[in-house]
């Protein structure tokens, strides 16, 4: 098992970042939901933690897990923040339709390679 | 001859009258004399015992209320003893008296300081362990319910540990806990986190500025005090509000309440705590003591920033204004490199993948750092079983500190990778692929057989 991650001291609390509160406004969240930013709403109004959490999801979808992660926020804290963010429409949780990967076709043609060397 | 007799006597007897004459009108002159001066010795020493009254009754004890850096206001009574012997021993008793309360008063204050120190110095370690252990158990609890304690705990704890900080830091001691370079808005709400009523703070302002990291304790205590100050003497339905704006020589931070303010005296009295040219006699800040300023005092002389409470509030309280020179700043993108060196994610730099500035990293303001131009390292050797897949799209993963890989997340939209002829894959032609993957099956072949010998000679060995 890897070393327990040391919890930092963090300079601005937990009670600063959600402003005291510990419920998530909905019970939705789970620690494997997937996070998108919508694109069109302005960040502007938003603490340093949320314009924080909005720009790890614009690039793509991160769990929650994951953002509370790269925010090194508790989970719970992160879910309030996810939680407002969501009532404030910048973030969505229904996941998009995975676009179909298409197979690597080099590797396979590697593979077909290796097995005609072979017989 | 007989009748010169009685004429001798008659001479004699008026010589002698005239002697006793003489002898008692000089005697009269003498007595007055001596009369006068015993008066005058009388007067002396009755002056002198009024003098020695009035030095036991007025001027010592003048001395023992007047603070070190007044002069004794109470001279001689009696003028006419200016210059005497006796005048010059009394003013070295006045001397030596003031100067056995000053030491006496320097002792205790020493003492008392060395005592405060100590213990708050041991109550800040356990306010500082506590604060671990609570943030171990905000990570742990995933319970609402739970946090929602443990985040009232936390926030008595840390402004527990505030207290104690100043007490110490006025009794002598070094803010403590050294921290990394920090945005100053950071700083500001790291210092709403430590007073009670964090919610009325409003943070205003956007600038790019940093503290560096041996000013961060220091400025976070000294508006945690001034925040803690305005809160405290406003209604609790009204805002504090903070703004954060840079300056020609540095950045100021403006506190604004309103509040009750303050008189002439108390500014003044303020001004003369937060200049903190004077030591602050623990002794006097009185009951119940009042740290604030006198601790913000000391933080200024020692650090070089400088707090003034002087200007009115628009809002009607008091404005305060903290200046911090450039010589405690710093930029925030310069600094934001330093403190997360594990963090940085290798980016994807395969041609099929175009440079995607991607925020995957602990400080926004790192993320398009990596050249996109560098080559993937290869973590494979070349005599590698399994078939290269070095050109897939998927970036080389990142690691963890603890070791584990990181998960990459996949961009929506990823450009479809460009089919590749089979001959130019990896820069190897078909044979060489197909020589590696006959290694391959050689080596796992009579690695097995290996083993399986081994096995035997083990279970022999046993019987």
């Amino acid at each position: 098992m890897t070393p327990r991650r040391r919890p930092t001291d963090r300079l601005v609390r937990s009670y600063v970042v959600t402003d005291g509160r510990a419920h998530p406004t909905r019970n939705t969240l789970d620690l494997v939901t997937l996070l998108i930013a919508t694109d069109d709403l302005p960040l502007t109004g938003l603490n340093p933690e949320k314009r924080r959490l909005m720009e790890l999801c614009r690039p793509g979808a991160l769990s929650v897990a994951e953002v509370a992660g790269h925010l090194s926020l508790p989970v719970g804290v992160a879910k309030v923040l996810i939680a407002d963010l969501m009532d404030s429409g910048h973030i969505v949780t229904r996941a998009p339709i995975p676009a179909a990967r298409p197979t690597d076709a080099r590797i396979l043609q590697e593979v077909l390679d290796g097995l005609r060397a072979r017989l | 001859m007989t009748e010169q007799i009685p004429e001798a006597v008659v001479w004699c007897l008026a010589v002698g009258l005239f002697a006793v004459t003489v002898l008692l009108v000089r005697e009269r002159g003498i007595s007055a004399r001596q009369r006068r001066r015993n008066a005058e010795l009388g007067d002396g020493l009755r002056a002198r015992d009024a003098e020695l009254r009035h030095l036991v009754s007025a001027r010592l004890p003048a001395l023992e209320t007047a603070t070190h850096q007044q002069v004794p206001a109470v001279g001689l009574l009696d003028i006419r003893l200016t210059d005497t012997e006796f005048a010059k021993c009394l003013d070295a008793v006045v001397e030596r008296f003031a100067g056995a309360v000053e030491h006496a008063r320097l002792r205790a204050d020493q003492s008392a300081k060395a005592a405060l120190k100590a213990s708050m110095r041991s109550i800040q370690a356990l306010a500082n362990e506590q604060q671990v252990s609570i943030a171990e158990m905000q990570d742990r609890h995933d319970n609402p319910g739970v946090l929602s304690d443990l985040l009232e705990i936390d926030h008595a704890n840390a402004q527990f540990g505030r207290r104690a900080q100043a007490i110490a830091v006025l009794c002598g001691s070094w803010p403590g806990r050294q921290r990394a370079t920090s945005a100053l808005v950071e700083v500001v709400r790291g210092a709403t986190s430590r007073i009670r009523d964090y919610r009325r703070i409003r943070i205003n302002g956007e600038v790019d500025i940093a503290v560096r990291s041996r000013a961060v304790e220091p400025v976070v205590l000294a508006v945690a005090e001034l925040l803690d100050n305005a809160a405290r003497h406003s209604q609790p339905g009204t805002t504090v509000e903070v703004t954060v704006q840079p300056v020609h020589n540095g950045a100021c931070v403006v506190i604004d309440d309103a509040g009750v303010g303050m008189d002439g005296q108390a500014a003044a009295h303020a001004a003369e705590l937060l200049a903190g040219t004077h030591a602050v006699d623990i002794t006097r800040l009185g009951d119940p003591p009042r740290f604030g300023f006198a601790v913000i005092g000391a933080l200024t002389e020692r650090y070089g920033f400088s707090v003034s409470v002087d200007t009115l509030s628009p809002y009607g309280g008091v404005r305060a204004v903290m200046f911090l020179p450039t010589a405690l700043l710093t930029h925030l993108d310069a600094a934001s490199h330093a403190p997360v060196p594990s963090a940085e994610p290798r980016v994807p730099t395969s041609a099929a993948a175009p440079a995607h500035p991607r925020a995957q990293t602990h400080s926004p303001g790192t993320a398009p750092t990596a050249d996109p131009a560098a080559p993937a390292p290869d973590p494979r050797p070349d005599a590698a079983p399994a078939p290269d897949p070095a050109p897939e799209p998927e970036p080389v993963e990142a690691t963890t500190p603890g070791g584990l890989p990181k998960r990459r997340r996949r961009s929506p939209r990823q450009p479809a990778p460009h089919p590749v002829p089979a001959d130019d894959v990896g820069g190897r032609s078909a044979e060489e692929n197909a020589r590696r993957m006959g290694a391959f099956a050689r080596g796992t072949r009579s690695g097995r057989a290996a083993r399986h010998t081994l096995h035997d000679d083990e279970g022999n060995s046993h019987e």
